[in-house]
């Protein structure tokens, strides 16, 4: 039988051969599990996000003027908890139980939607304490992403998780709405199915995502001086001012999808569809994406990502194109996700010591979304008063000089690419 | 590591039995909506047209528009059938923005005629938030509240207000496309919103609250020439008395202006008076007569004197949205 020898033999070898490209290609069990959690956590609140201006104005009758002037507060508070939770994570080396808190802290938000019945107060509060979840539980999770992945396929990881992400985002209006369209004002339905979607993704998290296996280290986590200290190292302090330039010369997706509806003459019935086309694009693009960014160093695909958003505003100057412009500028919109979401948390990742890769990741987030939230104002503003034409040409340029300056950062700074 | 797996199955199946029985129990709640379309014909004007908001009728008939006699509300209660978010009427037809069953969740502007059947549908983007039909029944107005999609901040919102030419069945313009102006120059800026229209006996001149810059303000228009002018600060939902010389609304109030109370403006004098209700409430007023205006304040119409006197009253029991026809 040296035949069948000789063929397993040869199999071996063939084997031996493929590996590196095999272990490059397979994604952690960890991080689909983690992206289950996050999709069906997504299904829960992105159901109750579709449904919770009809809810307030309705059952009770709050404008919906009232629930602006509190979402700050709510921002802050959210940012906050990140900060601390990623901290916590690491002191206590718990990744997997912080996250755990902030799901499960989300969870039972929605079963409180369903007690608050239609008192204002109650509902405020509760999504806020929603918010502070979200907040909880990003950096941990993340760093629990980026703990499970090898250096080499910290892209592919990150861009699984965002495309599951996202497949839940899109689902969860899809389900509300459905059992709306089934129910007419059975809020509380849709509420307490979001509670059961929710308590599913905590039972992933939970009961089948494995603590990370402790390492070398397993004496308590650093201090908060020494993860300050960690924080500074010159990388990563570039990233995140980097990260912020980009996310501050970034026309936010409201203003982006506002200034394409006026520029195209959009009904707002289409605003949704919007959204959509970016999503699609952003998850089928995800993963690829992430595994170039891997191939061929992440800062670049980062910068990239950004770039692909300029023709996007050069449109916006230039005379109304029909619909294939708007379909290839939603597609440019979602690749530019693609190429900057899950690529900056991998390229964070990569710069972080382990011990404070919850930390950083939460400093980085909480960086970018101040700098998105400025952003937001800023465009607002430059709208207002100088016209949109004026400000999409402020962000163009602003974002051209982002691009370079983060460059010259980057690569002054460079990590070297994963597989040089 | 197994009874963990084991563990997660049984969470699992848990879960999906509860949602099942969740949209199960939903579904099964539906009465089906008996046939719309037989209005209260027999009712003397006034009347007042309401949504009906009673709980023990049942989920399916929560929204319900209704009818009662003006001199005595709640009397007798005369269900129509058509379930509506928003309503309001005329005597000779009136505006059921009522939720499609489509996917994306969509609303619509029923037109109704005289005796309560649809006569057009138009559909709207947004949450419904204000309806207004004409004296005459020629113009309806809509405003909605268009938000983005859901990964926009919750506080970013615009609102959109519609014209709507109530024998087409078609929409006539946008507010936004009127041109305004503010003593003598053109508003022109980005942020500027409209919501809350009242038309005047003519059906061509009309009040509406426009906003810009955080601070609101009353504007007098024609439907005619697409123009509007800014003739008051600090003016949100308007509604103008039968007799055509005030304007009901609500006021920003308070040291940190978050609180509205509502006033009374006397057009041709520009006197201001608060009304005796002292809670902050968003609705806008409805005429009950030239005495008296109703508005919403939780789940019951209250009405209240349109001189500062008096105190807030009860005016009818689970119910909003009133419209009188008169």
């Amino acid at each position: 039988m040296y035949n069948v020898q000789d063929s397993s033999a040869l199999v071996a070898g063939h084997r031996a051969l493929l590996r590196p490209r095999t272990a490059e290609r397979r994604v952690p069990r960890t991080v689909v599990l983690l992206g289950m959690t996050s999709l069906l956590t997504d299904i829960s609140s992105e159901m109750v996000a579709a449904v919770l201006p009809l809810y307030l104005v309705y059952a009770a009758g709050l404008s919906p003027l009232a629930l602006g002037v509190v979402d700050g507060l709510y921002r802050g508070a959210a940012a906050i908890a990140a900060l601390a939770s990623g901290f916590a994570a690491d002191r206590r080396r718990r990744h997997k139980e912080v996250a755990s808190l902030g799901y499960g802290l989300s969870a039972i938000c929605k079963l409180g939607l369903v007690a608050a019945g239609g008192a204002v107060g109650a509902i405020g509060a509760i999504v806020m304490l929603d918010r502070v979840g979200k907040g909880i539980r990003t950096a941990p999770r993340d760093a629990l992403i980026s703990l499970s992945a090898t250096p080499q396929t910290l892209g592919m990881a990150f861009g699984v998780h965002r495309a599951m992400d996202t497949t839940g985002a899109m689902l969860g209006p899809l389900i509300a709405l459905g059992i709306l369209a089934l129910a007419p004002l059975a809020f509380s339905s849709v509420f307490l199915v979001s509670f059961c979607v929710a308590v599913a993704g905590l039972a992933v998290i939970v009961l089948l995502v494995p603590r990370h296996a402790a390492r070398a280290s397993t004496g308590p986590g650093p201090s908060l001086r020494v993860a300050a200290g960690l924080l500074v190292a010159p990388r990563f302090r570039a990233l995140v001012v980097a990260a912020s330039l980009l996310g501050v010369a970034t026309i936010s997706d409201a203003f982006l999808y506002l200034a394409l509806q006026r520029h195209l003459a959009l009904s707002p019935m289409t605003f949704p569809l919007l959204f959509v086309g970016t999503s699609v694009a952003y998850m089928l693009l995800a993963v690829p994406v992430g595994r170039l960014a891997d191939r061929i160093g992440r800062g670049r695909v980062l910068l990239g990502g950004y770039a692909l958003l300029l023709p996007v505003y050069a449109s916006l100057l230039a005379p109304a194109a029909g619909l294939p412009a708007l379909a290839l500028g939603l597609a440019l919109v979602g690749a530019s996700y693609a190429a900057t979401d899950g690529v900056l948390a991998a390229l964070a990742s990569s710069t972080l010591d382990e011990d404070v890769r919850g930390s950083g990741l939460a400093v980085l987030t909480t960086a970018t979304n101040l700098a998105r939230f400025l952003a937001s104002v800023g465009f607002g503003a430059l709208w207002t008063f100088a016209g949109l034409d004026a400000a999409v040409l402020t962000c163009g340029i602003a974002l051209v000089a982002a691009i370079l300056v983060t460059g010259i950062v980057l690569r002054a700074t460079r990590e070297a690419p994963a597989h040089a | 590591m197994r009874s963990r797996g084991a563990l997660f199955a049984l969470v699992a199946v848990a879960c999906t039995l509860g949602a099942a029985a969740a949209v199960i129990s939903a579904v099964a709640q539906q009465t089906t909506t008996p046939e719309a379309g037989v209005r209260s014909a027999a009712l003397a004007r006034p009347y007042v047209v309401f949504r009906s908001l009673d709980p023990d009728v049942g989920e399916g008939h929560l929204g319900e528009l209704t009818s009662t006699p003006a001199a005595a509300p709640g009397r007798t209660r005369r269900p129509s059938g058509r379930l509506c978010e928003r309503v309001y009427a005329s005597a000779t037809g009136g505006i059921c923005i009522a939720r499609t069953r489509s996917l994306l969740g969509a609303f619509e502007a029923q037109v109704l005629a005289a005796d309560g059947r649809v006569r057009h549908k138009v559909d709207l983007a947004g949450i419904p938030s204000r309806a207004r039909v004409s004296a005459d029944g020629r113009y309806g107005a809509t405003t909605t509240f268009v938000t983005g999609h859901s990964y926009a901040a919750a506080g970013e919102f615009s609102t959109q207000t519609l014209l709507i030419d109530m024998r087409r069945g078609e929409t006539i313009a946008d507010l936004e496309s009127f041109t305004v102006s503010r003593a003598g120059r053109v508003v022109d800026a980005a942020d500027v919103q409209f919501w809350g229209v009242t038309f005047a006996r003519d059906s061509d001149r009309f009040y509406a609250t426009l906003a810009t810059a955080g601070k609101t303000y009353l504007i007098a228009g024609r439907v005619s020439t697409r123009t509007a002018r800014v003739i008051h600060d600090n003016v949100e939902c308007p509604s103008l008395s039968p007799d055509g010389t005030r304007i009901g609304y609500k006021k920003l109030v308070g040291k940190k202006g978050q609180t509205w109370r509502f006033h009374v403006l006397d057009l041709a004098s520009g006197v201001e008076t608060p009304l005796a209700e002292t809670r902050s409430v968003d609705d806008q007023l409805e005429w009950l007569d030239d005495a008296n205006l109703l508005y919403r304040a939780g789940d019951a119409i209250w009405s209240v004197r349109a001189d500062g006197t008096g105190a807030p009253r009860r005016y009818l029991a689970h119910a909003d949205s009133p419209a009188v026809v008169r």
